[in-house]
């Protein structure tokens, strides 16, 4: 017999399921396509502040031109697709897709919060999401005890859809951008790997929830990966100023060169959400994540690290040009390894002495 | 013969050790002409500059319009440097009539043509910052440029294409409500400067996307004939303002910044010290400036006395005598030189004594960079193209004229 405030509370524990809520709803799909938004909006105001002009304003005032982004997502979004004569129709559409889906798939295995044995409104999920290194449950989408290890190699596979991307595109300036990708992919990966090798080692785990739960923020812990970790983050999402890929004034857009409608959403929009992904991983990894707090709220202060280190690195717009592809190299293997090395004997070190 | 293989879109004729690229009439980078460059890997072996897509004939159209006329079509090529490209013609037409201007018409040219190099100087650096993804540098160079652009208004009555300078004397006078807003406007620049080099000039991205990028050695600055202030930053010594000295350069005060360096963070540096120069400049300007009339005598009498005194007495406006309607100068040729805010521009008039040129010649500075450019950018980076060529301030409307 079912009554109403069961089906209620079903709906409920459906809907509170991690690998749903976490995914989909916050801090997941929904979340992040509104903080897009709302990082486009904000880099405008802020570049336009800095720039000495208003910024969007002209649809509704009073909310400072919010809805501005609103209506250029509509017109972008509806706005023709052209598929160049010559291409392979189906790796030309496909190609943008998958570097958006690549960068999204991190989301379902970053842990946003810890929950409670009781008292959360996530503790029902306690036991199927239970984290033996923490000892607690955690909101994620799928719990693997090897996170790190996972998430940065997913992400490590999106230059290849960027090559992708370019090589269906059959796009001199395309092919251009692709191979500069290609040659910062290397030094960047190595960057980001290194840092999070260098905190996986002061904390003794692969675990990024059980880094959170230690109660030390990396960035005390470990400045120097925090720094490493920060400049391959915005060199691998493309931007200033390391953004290379997409030079405007050489390369027209790189590999997105041809793109057009929503296809140039898409081959945009992956850029934005790698950059919100990295910025999760450093909230967890640097700033201690969802500490103090836990449960739904301590999701919340994830989400608002995370947002502030986005908005951070999309406001380096208005301070930096870019640099040139063989400076960016020299500086990644001549200036920064040595320091991502340095951080990892600090890791050792510091991990031997202080964290157990 | 081998047969062609169905196309299945998944060829590619990846770029080879040695490969061309298109870069412009359409691309963001390449303002309105074509760079064709060959690439070698990431360095540039050669690149070809097909100019011309904005060839407007200003010299044939000249031949068919009467001198007066030809004032608005002359400053067409550079819109943003406008006083500059009236004041050579004007020059040189002056030359041919034989005219005196009075002195306080060569004190307002002077005025006219440094804010308008000021703003033309912040015009270039702006598209350099953009050229080089600083986004702050390209808001700030065009909004800084909306300051003087509204004195020159002010003062003229058009924001560009100002058509201020007519033979013989200026268009308007400098009224106190124009000196006030110059002082305004000079401390606002000399405090927004500062911010300049906070920003832009002395921030390492851009110092190292800048400094010995572009090098022309002084030799070769000579030998290429650059001008401007492309040649003053490989350490040649040279402006028209000193050599040949018009208007009223020979009263004022100023030097000329001069760098050994040659690289386009010294062509950077050069442009602000001149911005900083012209300021000095407009000062002295709008405290020793001679009162007194601004045409000359021979055109100020044919004004009609009813017109002359609604409009000079009340508003302190010249109407066009009717002399200037179809003028017929003496038979001669005369060549004017100006130091344009992108260098030296230099016209060539001939006159056959009926009321148009027999032959007009504009070189101007922007022609003399196309060479350079080719030159510069042999050896360099790809991605230094764009930071040569707004090092440059090459202008491709003032090029092809």
């Amino acid at each position: 017999m079912l009554s109403l405030s069961h089906i209620i509370s079903l709906i409920k524990f459906y809907l509170f399921y991690p690998s749903f809520f976490a995914v989909i709803i916050f801090p997941g799909l929904i979340f992040t396509t509104v903080i897009l938004l709302v990082t486009i909006w904000f880099e405008r105001k802020a570049a336009a502040r800095v720039q000495m002009r208003i910024g969007p304003l002209y649809v509704s005032k009073r909310t400072g031109g919010l809805l501005q982004l609103v209506a250029d997502a509509i017109r972008i979004v509806f706005s023709e697709i052209i598929i160049p004569n010559g291409v392979n129709p189906t790796l030309y559409v496909l190609a943008p897709v998958l570097p958006l889906a690549f960068s999204f798939i991190p989301m379902v295995l970053i842990p946003f919060s810890s929950i409670p044995q009781s008292g959360s409104v996530l503790s029902p999920y306690y036991y199927d999401f239970y984290d033996p290194e923490i000892g607690q449950g955690v909101l994620v989408g799928y719990f693997v005890e090897y996170n790190m290890v996972l998430v940065l190699g997913i992400l490590a596979i999106i230059p290849i859809f960027i090559l992708l991307q370019a090589w269906a595109t059959n796009n001199r300036f395309a092919i251009l951008g692709a191979v500069r990708e290609s040659l910062l992919s290397v030094s960047y990966d190595v960057l980001i790997l290194m840092a999070v090798v260098a905190i996986a080692l002061e904390y003794h785990t692969l675990d990024i929830a059980r880094v959170v739960a230690t109660g030390i923020p990396g960035i005390i812990a470990n400045p120097l990966a925090a720094l490493v970790f920060f400049v391959g983050m915005i060199m691998g999402t493309g931007r200033f100023p390391f953004d290379i890929v997409e030079a405007d004034t050489e390369l027209v857009l790189g590999p997105a060169t041809e793109y057009s409608g929503f296809l140039f959403v898409l081959a945009m929009g992956g850029g934005y959400i790698a950059t919100f992904a990295y910025s999760f991983i450093f909230a967890d990894l640097f700033l201690s994540g969802w500490a103090p707090l836990s449960g739904l709220p301590g999701a919340l202060i994830t989400s608002i690290k995370a947002i502030l280190v986005l908005w951070f690195s999309v406001f380096l717009r208005s301070v930096y040009g870019r640099y040139r592809l063989d400076q960016a190299l020299r500086g990644s293997w001549k200036y920064l390894l040595p320091v991502a090395f340095a951080s990892i004997i600090l890791g050792l070190v510091v991990g031997w002495i202080w964290i157990r | 013969m081998t047969s062609q293989p169905e196309p299945s879109g998944l060829q590619v004729d990846i770029i080879p050790v040695q490969g061309e690229l298109n870069v412009g009439p359409q691309h963001p980078g390449s303002g309105h002409m074509r760079i064709y460059v060959k690439l070698s890997g990431d360095i540039i072996e050669d690149i070809d500059l097909d100019v011309g897509y904005v060839h407007r004939a200003v010299e044939k159209l000249s031949e068919i319009r009467n001198y007066m006329h030809l004032i608005p079509l002359v400053e067409r090529p550079a819109i943003l440097d406008a006083i500059h490209m009236n004041l050579g013609y004007i020059l040189a037409l002056e030359k041919i009539l034989g005219v005196d201007v009075p002195e306080r018409a060569q004190y307002l040219r002077s005025l006219a043509a440094e804010i308008n190099r000021i703003a033309s100087h912040l015009y270039g650096t702006g598209i350099l910052g953009i050229f080089l993804g600083h986004s702050t540098a390209f808001m700030w160079g065009f909004g800084d440029r909306e300051v003087w652009v509204e004195i020159l208004q002010a003062l003229t009555g058009a924001r560009v294409t100002n058509s201020y300078v007519i033979p013989g004397g200026v268009r308007r006078d400098l009224t106190p409500a124009i000196k006030e807003m110059i002082e305004k406007a000079l401390a606002y620049q000399r405090r927004k400067v500062k911010d300049w080099y906070k920003i832009f000039v002395n921030n390492p991205n851009i110092r190292s996307r800048l400094e010995n990028v572009g090098v022309m050695t002084n030799e070769n600055a000579i030998k290429w004939g650059a001008v401007g202030p492309n040649l003053r930053a490989s350490g040649v010594y040279y402006d028209v303002r000193k050599i040949e000295p018009y208007a009223a350069y020979s009263k004022l005060d100023f030097e000329i910044p001069v760098y050994k360096e040659g690289d386009a963070y010294a062509r950077l540096l050069v442009r602000f010290e001149e911005v900083e120069q012209s300021m000095r400049m407009i000062e002295q300007i709008i405290k020793e400036i001679p009162e007194g009339n601004i045409l000359s005598d021979r055109f100020f009498k044919q004004i009609p006395p009813t017109r002359l005194k609604k409009w000079w007495e009340g508003q302190k406006k010249i109407v066009f005598p009717g002399y200037y309607a179809s003028f017929r100068p003496p038979k001669g040729e005369a060549v004017s030189r100006v130091e344009a805010a992108r260098g030296e521009l230099l016209y060539y008039i001939v006159s056959d004594g009926s009321p148009k040129p027999y032959r007009l010649r504009i070189i101007t500075p922007s022609y003399r960079m196309i060479y350079v450019f080719k030159q510069l950018a042999k050896g360099a980076r790809y991605a230094d193209l764009v930071a040569i060529y707004g090092s440059l301030d090459y202008f491709p409307p003032e090029a092809d004229r």
